[in-house]
């Protein structure tokens, strides 16, 4: 199936503005997340510690609506959703 | 009444929202968290103008390593109080409002004293814990929080209008980790322009503000994207029925 991931913030420097990506069908949000840490090893260094855990501040939406990544990183993703992430910025 | 000095400096921004929004500016109390890269350009434009009183906060001093994009601040300023260049900065570019420059570390002791008599607070902070204290007190005295973030050529900004929007615990649950960010000044010059022209909308009632919407700024790719937010039911901050 067909999804459309939006970087922004620093991971856009990483990922690009957007990316589609095809997985097979049932896939989660947390197998989306592996496969972009396999294509692009700067955003595993970016997004995971040193343990494989999603960094607690990354922020994820699912067809712009935000998701809970300590709850819903189990969560099936549907053909043609697209999956938003970011990091805060904290410069002033 | 706007004197006739008033109508004649302000005659350019009259023409926008009238004298009543000039009034209205002028009758507003601000508070600005930090004068740095975003308190800068956030300062600088709100004295011009003509908000009627910046209270304006930092507890640091100038470095060389500022002036690539902290304007309020020039070469002579290295190493005195950025709260007393921002001061002769702010008075000298517009001496007819009140500034106020205080040399504070802003905490949880001091936030209530500090934002004593402000209307509206801007977020020109560069460290999630202290946002968050301005987060709590906007919250609390149920005034507007105008949030601005960079780092390199990216930027993000919202308006937190408390009651009504996400609150910035709502929308970043968890700081990132403190680091030393890149900065360039003209990112922060879009970001806290952003985040004035939300606060004069909201005092003078124009357009469609920044509620439930962040604003991203890419200055790499030279966009402006947006993501709405919500309010979230199990905020630690906001959700427990009494904002």
């Amino acid at each position: 199936m067909r999804i459309m991931v939006l970087a922004f913030a620093s991971f856009r420097e990483i990922l690009g503005k957007e990316r589609v990506l095809f997985l097979k069908e049932s896939a989660t949000v947390s197998d989306l997340l592996e496969e972009l840490a396999a294509a692009r090893p700067a955003f595993k260094e970016a997004a995971f510690d040193d343990t494989g855990t999603l960094r607690d501040y990354v922020l994820l939406m699912v067809n712009r609506k935000r998701i809970d990544p300590t709850q819903d990183l189990s969560r099936p993703l549907q053909e043609g959703d697209e999956l938003a992430i970011f990091p805060p910025l904290a410069g002033g | 009444m706007l004197s006739d000095a008033e109508k004649k400096r302000y005659s350019r921004q009259i023409r926008l929202f009238g004298e009543d929004g000039q009034e209205r500016l002028l009758r507003t109390s601000v508070f600005i968290a930090g004068a740095g890269g975003l308190g800068s350009v956030i300062s600088l434009y709100m004295a011009a103008a003509g908000f009627g009183k910046i209270r304006i906060v930092d507890c640091d001093t100038v470095e060389l390593s500022n002036l690539n994009r902290q304007i309020l601040h020039g070469n002579a300023d290295v190493g005195r109080a950025k709260a007393k260049s921002a001061y002769e900065s702010l008075t000298g570019i517009n001496p007819e409002i009140e500034v106020e420059a205080l040399v504070e570390t802003i905490s949880e002791e001091n936030i209530d004293q500090l934002l004593q008599g402000c209307d509206i607070i801007m977020d020109a902070m560069d460290n999630f814990p202290v946002r968050y204290l301005l987060n709590r007190a906007a919250l609390q005295r149920k005034i507007p929080l105008f949030h601005g973030a960079i780092s390199g050529y990216q930027g993000q900004a919202t308006t937190i209008i408390p009651g009504k929007t996400a609150c910035l615990a709502c929308i970043f649950p968890r700081a990132p980790p403190a680091s030393v960010f890149p900065a360039l000044g003209s990112t922060c010059g879009v970001i806290g322009s952003i985040q004035v022209t939300e606060a004069v909308k909201y005092v003078t009632g124009a357009g469609k503000l920044l509620e439930n919407r962040l604003l991203f700024w890419d200055g790499l790719n030279g966009c402006l994207d947006e993501m709405a937010c919500e309010r979230n039911s199990a905020c630690r901050e906001c959700s427990d029925g009494e904002y």
